[in-house]
C-alpha cells in the first residue's frame, strides 16, 4: 500500500488537493484524489450497525455511547473564514466527519439541524410532532423510539446529514456524489444546470440539484416523502419540504455546511441552522455499514430483551 | 429524462419468473432478440471508458424477458458437500425447485444484495470512473460499490461483508475486478447456489463499442463448488438517456404490499417481522 503523503497546510486559497483552483473556476476537470487512503483499522471494531446508530443518537438513553471513531474535538484555528474571502476552493472532495461541538459533553451535538433555531410549528406540524416518539431530547423515552431508521428504513436528507458518521464527497463534471457510511447510502446532486423538477414523486432522498454562488456550493432538494423526520427529535419532513444546503471549503481540512429547511406546511418560517463544521479525514475510507432487519432482530434477542428494553422491530 | 421503476416489488417481479405475480417492470430490457455481435477476436485499443448507464440484453430463453444469465446455471460445476447442503436448504426464486410464495432469498426481506447476485438482475446500473477508483451504482436497492484501482492488492483477511472488497486493474482491453471478503448471507444467484466467505469473484469487462459492454463473471469458491465456475460473457447496452432512479427496499412498503396484494391473493408474506 502506498504511504500517505504529508499534507501541507498551505495558506488560503491554494490547496494541494487537485491542482490549481481559482474561485470562479468550475470543477470541469476530472476529480483527482487528494491523498491515497488507508483502510481504517477501526473497521474491524465496528459494532453492529444498529448499535452504533443508537449509541450515537440516544443521548439520554441507558445505552452507552459506543461509536469507535472519535469525532474531532474542536475546529482548528485556521477554520475561521478569512473575512471577505474569495477564491475558496471548489474542490469539496474527501471523507468528512463533523466536529463535536454539541451541547452534551462527550457526544456530538448532531446540531447540523439545530433545535434552538426551529421556528414555531403550524397546527398541522404540531400534531405530527406530538405523535412522533423521538430518539433524543426531552420527549425521548428509551425503548419507545419510533424513528423509521430504527426499522432500517432509508435515512435521507437532512437527517442523514446530521448524524456523526463519516461521509464522502466525490465530484465529476455535472454531478456531485455524497456517500454516507450510515446505511451505505449515496445521493446524486445534479450540477449540470438543470432545474429542480416541477412535480417529482415522493422519495426517501428527494431530487437534488446544485450550483455555485461564488465560494458556496448550494444544493436544493425537493420531492421528499413524509416517512422520516428531518432530525432525531421528530420534527416533520413532508412532500412540500424544500431543503437547501450550503457548503464552503474554508481550507484544506475544513468544510462548512449549513442546512436550511423550508416547509410552510410544517414550520411557520424557514428554519435556518447555524453552519456546522466538518473535518477532513484523509486516512479514512467509507466502511460498509448496512442496516439489516434480520440483524436487528438478532440484536433484540441478544441485547434488548435481556436488558428489559422494548424491541425496535415491530 | 428520468425513468421510473415501480417500487420495492420491482425486483420480485423481475425475479419470480415462475410465480403468479405478473411482470410489471416499467423499464424494458432492450427489444432486440439477439445482442449485437461482439467485435472481432483480434480487437485492440478498445476504450477504457466504461462509464454510462447500462442494461443487460434480454437474450434469454423467454421472449421479451431477460434471462439473468450472467451467472449461468448451465456451466455450474458440481457442489461440495457443504455447498450441496446450503443449496438444498435454499428456497429459490427461479428454476425447477422454485415454489411460488415459498421463496427465501435474503433480498426479499430487504437484506442487501451483493455481487454476483447484484450483477445479474435486469435493472439499470451505472459505472463512474475517477482516478484510482471505479464506482458502480445499481438501481436495485440503491446499492453502490467501490472498486479500488490505485494499485492496492486485495486485503489478506477482510471481515465478511455484503459487498466484499474490490480491486480492479486493466489487462489490455479488459478491466478485471477481483472481490473477496464476502459473507454467506446472499446467494450467488437466484437459484439458491451458495456464496461462502471463501468466494473469490472475478469480473471481466470490455467496452466492445460505444453502446456495448461485455461482462464475464467467474466464481472461484472452493467451499461451495468443486471447480471454478465460468459463465459465458453477457452483453449490456448503453442507455444514454437513463438515470438511476431511487429504489429502496423498505420494510414498511413490503408490509403494505403484503396487506394490499399478497394476503388477499392468498400468498405468503415475505415482509420482515411478520
Amino acid at each position: 500500500m502506498k504511504e500517505a503523503k504529508e499534507v501541507e497546510d498551505k495558506a488560503l486559497p491554494h490547496y494541494s488537493c487537485s491542482g490549481h483552483f481559482s474561485g470562479s473556476l468550475l470543477p470541469l476537470l476530472p476529480q483527482l484524489p487528494s491523498l491515497p487512503f488507508h483502510r481504517r483499522k477501526s473497521l474491524v471494531l465496528r459494532l453492529a450497525g444498529l448499535l452504533s446508530f443508537l449509541g450515537a443518537a440516544l443521548v439520554v438513553s441507558p445505552i452507552a455511547f459506543a461509536q469507535t471513531e472519535t469525532e474531532p474535538e474542536k475546529p482548528s484555528e485556521t477554520a475561521k473564514t478569512q473575512g471577505a474571502a474569495s477564491a475558496l476552493s471548489h474542490d469539496l472532495s474527501g471523507v468528512w466527519m463533523q466536529y463535536r461541538d454539541g451541547d452534551v459533553p462527550g457526544t456530538p451535538g448532531m446540531n447540523g439541524v439545530n433545535e434552538h433555531y426551529r421556528p414555531p410549528l403550524t397546527p398541522w406540524g404540531q400534531a405530527r410532532f406530538d405523535a412522533a416518539k423521538p430518539l433524543s431530547g426531552t420527549k425521548a423515552v428509551a425503548g419507545k423510539e419510533d424513528n423509521s431508521a430504527l426499522r432500517c428504513e432509508p435515512s435521507g436528507p437532512p437527517q442523514i446529514l446530521v448524524l456523526p458518521n463519516p461521509w464522502e464527497i466525490v465530484q465529476i463534471p455535472g454531478r456531485v456524489f455524497m456517500f454516507f457510511e450510515e446505511q451505505h447510502i449515496w445521493r446524486t446532486i445534479w450540477a449540470d444546470g438543470r432545474p429542480l423538477p416541477k412535480d417529482p414523486d415522493p422519495s426517501w432522498l428527494g431530487y437534488s440539484v446544485g450550483h455555485w454562488e461564488g465560494d458556496t456550493f448550494v444544493v436544493e432538494t425537493i420531492g421528499f416523502n413524509d416517512k422520516e423526520w428531518v432530525d432525531l427529535y421528530g420534527n416533520p419532513r413532508t412532500s412540500t419540504t424544500h431543503l437547501t444546503e450550503r457548503y464552503r471549503r474554508l481550507n484544506q481540512d475544513t468544510l462548512e455546511q449549513q442546512i436550511i429547511i423550508d416547509d410552510p406546511k410544517v414550520y411557520t418560517k424557514p428554519w435556518v441552522s447555524p453552519p456546522k463544521l466538518h473535518k477532513l479525514e484523509p486516512g479514512w475510507e467509507i466502511a460498509e455499514w448496512f442496516c439489516v432487519l434480520d440483524e436487528n432482530k438478532d440484536y433484540d434477542q441478544v441485547v434488548r430483551k435481556p436488558a428489559g428494553v422494548a424491541p425496535a422491530s415491530k | 429524462m428520468r425513468h421510473q421503476l415501480t417500487g420495492s416489488f420491482g425486483v420480485l417481479v423481475a425475479a419470480l419468473v415462475f410465480s403468479q405475480i405478473g411482470f410489471a417492470q416499467t423499464s424494458q430490457p432492450p427489444e432486440t432478440k439477439k445482442a449485437p455481435a461482439a467485435s472481432s477476436a483480434a480487437t485492440k485499443n478498445l476504450s477504457h471508458d466504461l462509464s454510462g448507464v447500462w442494461m443487460q440484453y434480454g437474450d434469454g430463453t423467454a421472449p421479451g424477458f431477460a434471462r439473468m444469465n450472467a451467472v449461468d446455471d448451465r456451466t455450474r460445476p458440481p457442489l461440495t458437500p457443504w455447498g450441496q447442503e446450503k443449496f438444498d436448504a435454499a428456497k429459490p426464486l427461479m428454476g425447477p425447485r422454485a415454489v411460488g410464495g415459498q421463496e427465501d432469498s435474503a433480498a426479499l426481506h430487504c437484506d442487501p444484495s451483493g455481487p454476483p447476485q447484484l450483477l445479474i438482475l435486469p435493472n439499470p446500473w451505472e459505472i463512474v470512473q475517477i482516478p484510482g477508483r471505479t464506482f458502480m451504482f445499481f438501481e436495485e436497492y440503491h446499492i453502490w460499490r467501490t472498486i479500488w484501482t490505485d494499485g492496492r492488492p486485495l486485503p489478506k483477511d477482510s471481515d465478511p461483508s455484503w459487498l466484499g472488497y474490490s480491486v480492479g486493474h486493466w489487462e489490455g482491453d479488459t478491466f478485471v475486478v477481483e472481490t473477496a471478503g464476502f459473507n454467506d448471507k446472499v446467494w450467488a444467484d437466484l437459484s439458491g447456489n451458495p456464496r461462502s466467505e471463501k468466494m473469490h469473484l472475478t469480473e471481466r469487462y470490455r467496452r466492445l463499442n460505444h453502446d456495448t459492454l461485455e461482462q464475464q463473471i467467474i466464481i472461484d469458491d472452493p467451499m461451495s463448488y468443486t471447480k471454478v465456475w465460468v459463465s459465458p460473457p453477457k452483453l449490456h447496452k448503453l442507455e444514454p438517456k437513463w438515470e438511476i432512479a431511487e429504489w429502496f427496499c423498505a420494510s414498511s412498503e413490503l408490509q403494505t404490499y403484503d396487506k394490499d396484494v399478497r394476503k388477499p391473493s392468498g400468498g405468503v408474506s415475505t415482509a420482515p417481522n411478520q
